[in-house]
């Protein structure tokens, strides 16, 4: 009874101000929510690992280098780009240069949007170079990984 | 919270919860939290499920985690050794590391994707820029668990895929050479880059993210989810 008077005493508040947002109570309606996709996403690991168990290999031979050797799926981008740029610039080799731009300097443009977008609106429509960029990114670090896979 | 029965006739939940109120005030503490609301798209919409997902991960790979450390031996001569005993003779133990396994890629990609859907909603703008920075810094300490763990099986994979990941490492120009020193250990991948990758991946590692993850979190509670896209 007293968990629709709370709910009744709130919306009466509300109506004094101005209405910011349209919200339900974290509990119960936002937790059940989460609760549900929780229970989906724990079944089919569970699944997943059940079907396709973790792998292992022949013990480490540090004298036995095996082909092809790949980085995790997430590095592949890394990895890719560093196959791909083959050009000095001045007196900065090529090797360094597909290292550290990267590493380097895409994790720091990472840290950084907050600071360089500027543009206040949060409208898709309103934010064409951002999104421009952000598709960029993506087709970007995918090329580079299916580089990496297809020119090992 | 509800108002509680009195008298005898409570039920054991009920005359549990009291004890408790009684003591630490539950109704005020929790109150504010369970009743804060989240927007309604918020609800609806599956894409804002991406941030608990990777959270589920987080904790499916603390609880796994927990259990593969009372069997792994981080020393090259027994490191693979106890990997194998694990898989094929403690109970469980195949299923509970592959769950380790699946849940840290998932972790992984969800991180990923949740970024996205930050990034394309402009979530980060003020007054979310730290939390954003904050995120970031969680994406890096993800992808770096994943670096870690895959050195301790010790198998050829894990050797070799390490050995070009320091390498790569160890290539950034002025910083590059100390990183290597300081992940490899020596001159080569050895014991002494195992016990350094153990304590990285079980001890640094764990207790930076906890305290990321709460900063995150309670930036969230404090600014927020941010508006419709």
């Amino acid at each position: 009874m007293s968990l629709i008077e709370i709910e009744k005493h709130e919306v009466e508040e509300e109506s004094h101000e101005p209405v910011r947002i349209r919200g339900l109570p974290f509990f119960p309606h936002f937790l059940l929510r989460e609760v549900v996709v929780m229970c989906l996403v724990a079944g089919s690991l569970i699944l997943m690992a059940s079907i396709y168990p973790a792998g292992l290999l022949k013990p480490a031979d540090p004298f036995d280098t095996p082909t092809p050797i790949y980085p995790e799926w997430y590095f592949l981008y890394v990895f890719g780009f560093l196959k791909f740029w083959t050009w000095n610039i001045g007196p900065i080799e090529a090797k360094v240069i597909g290292v550290t731009l990267p590493m380097v300097l895409w994790y720091g443009l990472l840290f950084l949007v907050p600071f360089i977008d500027r543009n206040p609106s949060s409208d898709i429509r309103k934010r064409k170079i951002a999104v421009a960029l952000g598709v960029i990114a993506i087709l970007g670090i995918l090329y580079f990984t299916y580089y990496s896979i297809v020119y090992h | 919270m509800p108002e509680l029965p009195r008298g005898d006739h409570m039920r054991l939940e009920d005359k549990i919860y009291k004890w408790f109120d009684d003591r630490f005030k539950l109704k005020e503490l929790l109150t504010p939290i369970i009743k804060h609301p989240a927007p309604e798209y918020a609800v609806t919409n599956p894409l804002y499920c991406l941030g608990g997902i990777a959270f589920l991960c987080f904790l499916i790979l603390v609880g796994t985690g927990v259990f593969l450390a009372m069997y792994y031996k981080p020393t090259p001569l027994e490191a693979y050794k106890s990997v194998e005993h694990i898989m094929t003779a403690v109970p469980m133990g195949s299923l509970i590391r592959s769950l380790h396994h699946w849940a840290a890629n998932t972790m992984i990609a969800a991180v990923m994707l949740h970024m996205m859907r930050i990034y394309f909603m402009g979530a980060y703008k003020k007054p979310r820029e730290l939390n954003w920075v904050v995120g970031v810094t969680l994406l890096l300490i993800t992808t770096t668990f994943g670096f870690s763990g895959y050195l301790l099986p010790w198998d050829q994979l894990a050797f070799w895929a390490t050995k070009i990941g320091t390498g790569i490492a160890g290539s950034i120009p002025v910083i590059g050479e100390y990183i290597s020193l300081i992940l490899v250990g020596g001159t080569d991948i050895g014991a002494e880059t195992m016990t350094r990758f153990f304590a990285i991946h079980v001890m640094i590692l764990p207790i930076t993210i906890a305290i990321l993850l709460l900063m995150h979190f309670a930036m969230v509670r404090i600014q927020g989810i941010s508006g419709r896209l």
